[in-house]
């Protein structure tokens, strides 16, 4: 029972960063129905901008909590920054046209690849510890580091989901995704929206790279093992449905973390594959998937 | 069938392997191996954007490929030739199974399950001891008598391949693949069975990433599973795309151009990947039809539909 808590817990951990990955993803395609390589990236960049501004910022002298938030802000900033060039130097020219515009997110990733690690170099960079110690919740023990990324991600989708739902922007927002000539029958600016959703997904990537950098090792490479995670979390719950990226998440999360524990952690890479085929075979356009 | 252009091209060919023959210099006989193996992958993931669809598993396939001819030749210790042939038969079956599964999903789905099965690949071969694992397998040697002739050897067996599918482009077959492209339901209103005609599109193309993997194995007489990352078929775009993709001589433009200006530039100690990433932005963004767009004058037709 105790270890089922336990994965159970874990799984929410690194399902809740995957559902901030898969939440952007979907969204981009939902309006501008473009896949993005390059969103690993604007993750990775804003990790990196942590774990370099953090230390830098404690030895001179700042307490490590205002230190985090305040490399945290510069870090989404700057990912949020290389989100708005993408979209003006290049998604712009390439919505609704799914071949070319995944064929300027390879390009980029390519060219970031090459540029991160010439700045950053390929060394991994440890974050100082922001919240030390550990809870236990229901017998189960958590660092309290962990925890706090989870409540955050919680929050954040919470957030989201009620904008998505409430607000005028997040209901033209899904009015796109679902029918985007009957949207703009309704008068919706298409072009401001699109540069909205877009930045919406930069901002979750980057809050999302920004709260995973100190519970983990960050690295130039880090965006690419969440990105495929995230792909396939978005292809099993349905492109361009957000309920169906959060159920996506955690059902890919759930497999990993159980797989890894009873097997190991490749094979339950491996079995993702197969159960997404699976679902597939049954739903071509994902569980929650439409048009 | 149409005008095949038969002259040119065995003029082309009869150039391109006499030019090999003359190769004597080590490296220069790398690069034309790499030309030659990327030309025939990048042939390959075009073959099957003629009916629309982006094959990112085409990086598996030249994988599956490169180690099936591998284990068939230094496990089973079958002679070359039939060795070079498994890798492609490998590839071809698999590409079978893995494509009466995923054709029946369209656009980014099919795309990303690609992507996904290259790297749920690799993670099988570096969890094999029999091929070696993460350090991959090595001695993939050619026979004897090749010494010296490798380049020429590759060059024709691409040529070859290359030509076939040209030809399978030009015939009946091919202009069913347009036709699902610009819009399936109204080819299936024909009576034509889709799923059949997309397998056997995605089946020859993969027997055709299975050689260049074959080739490739035999070329570098080392493979490991990180060769054989998504990358490959990143690598194999940006030459699609850089050529052209309107035509076949397109992706053989580009990949001598890109192969050729990234020896170069590796040379220079630039980074590669920025390299490439640039060439396919600014040819994405620039050139949508490509450098042979620049010299063909018209689009052959309205496919802008897309």
């Amino acid at each position: 029972m105790q270890t089922a808590i336990q994965l159970t817990l874990t799984s929410l951990q690194i399902g809740a960063v995957y559902i901030l990955f898969s939440l952007g993803l979907t969204l981009i395609f939902g309006v501008m129905r473009i896949v993005n390589f390059a969103h690993g990236h604007l993750f990775a960049v804003s990790a990196l901008v942590v774990a370099a501004a953090v230390p830098w910022l404690a030895s001179s002298g700042l307490p490590v909590l205002p230190a985090y938030l305040l490399a945290a802000l510069a870090g989404i900033a700057a990912a949020m920054a290389l989100g708005l060039l993408m979209y003006l130097a290049g998604f712009r020219f390439f919505q609704r046209d799914m071949v070319g515009s995944f064929i300027l997110s390879i390009g980029l990733v390519l060219l970031l690849d090459g540029m991160l690690l010439k700045l950053f170099g390929g060394a991994v960079r440890p974050v100082p510890e922001i919240f030390p110690g550990t809870i236990s919740i229901l017998g189960a023990a958590i660092t309290i580091q962990r925890f706090a990324l989870c409540i955050a991600a919680i929050l954040i989708t919470a957030m989201l989901y009620v904008a998505l739902t409430r607000t005028k922007l997040g209901k033209a927002l899904r009015a796109f995704s679902i029918d985007h000539e009957a949207a703009m029958l309704q008068g919706i600016p298409y072009n401001r929206m699109a540069l909205a959703g877009f930045m919406i997904a930069s901002g979750l990537a980057a809050l999302a790279g920004a709260l995973i950098a100190p519970v983990t090792i960050v690295s130039p490479v880090i965006g690419a093992d969440y990105l495929i995670k995230g792909f396939i979390a978005v292809i099993v719950g349905g492109l361009g449905s957000v309920p169906g990226a959060i159920l996506g998440g955690l059902f890919v999360a759930a497999i990993e973390t159980f797989g890894s524990f009873y097997f190991d952690p490749s094979s339950a890479t491996v079995a993702i594959f197969f159960l997404v085929i699976a679902v597939l075979l049954v739903r071509p356009k994902g569980l929650l998937g439409h048009g | 069938m149409d005008d095949l252009k038969l002259p040119y091209w065995l003029g082309g060919l009869v150039l391109a392997l006499a030019g090999t023959a003359l190769v004597r210099d080590a490296y220069i006989a790398s690069v034309v191996n790499l030309i030659a193996i990327g030309a025939l992958t990048a042939v390959s993931l075009r073959f099957v954007m003629l009916m629309g669809e982006l094959n990112f598993a085409t990086a598996a396939f030249v994988g599956i490929g490169a180690y099936t001819a591998g284990a068939t030749l230094t496990i089973l210790g079958w002679p070359f030739p039939l060795a070079l042939l498994a890798g492609g038969i490998g590839a071809g079956l698999v590409s079978i199974v893995f494509g009466y599964v995923t054709l029946r999903t369209k656009g980014p789905y099919f795309l990303l399950i690609g992507f996904a099965f290259t790297e749920a690949v690799r993670i099988l071969y570096s969890k094999s001891a029999t091929l070696g694992g993460t350090s991959g397998m090595i001695g993939i040697f050619p026979p004897v008598a090749l010494d010296g002739w490798m380049p020429t050897f590759i060059v024709a067996v691409s040529a070859l391949l290359i030509l076939g599918l040209y030809a399978l482009e030009r015939s009946d077959f091919g202009k069913i693949l347009t036709a699902i492209r610009d819009n399936e339901n109204v080819a299936r209103t024909v009576g034509l069975d889709i799923l059949l005609i997309k397998i056997a599109c995605f089946a020859t193309a993969s027997f055709a990433a299975g050689i260049a993997g074959s080739l490739h194995a035999f070329a570098n007489n080392v493979i490991s599973p990180g060769d054989f990352s998504f990358l490959v078929a990143a690598f194999a775009l940006a030459y699609v795309k850089v050529g052209g993709e309107d035509s076949i001589v397109g992706p053989l433009v580009g990949t001598v151009l890109l192969v050729v200006l990234g020896s170069y530039a590796l040379g220079l100690g630039g980074g590669e990947h920025i390299f490439y990433g640039a060439a396919i932005m600014l040819a994405v963004l620039l050139l949508p039809r490509g450098v042979t767009g620049l010299a063909g004058g018209k689009r052959p037709q309205a496919g802008g539909g897309h």
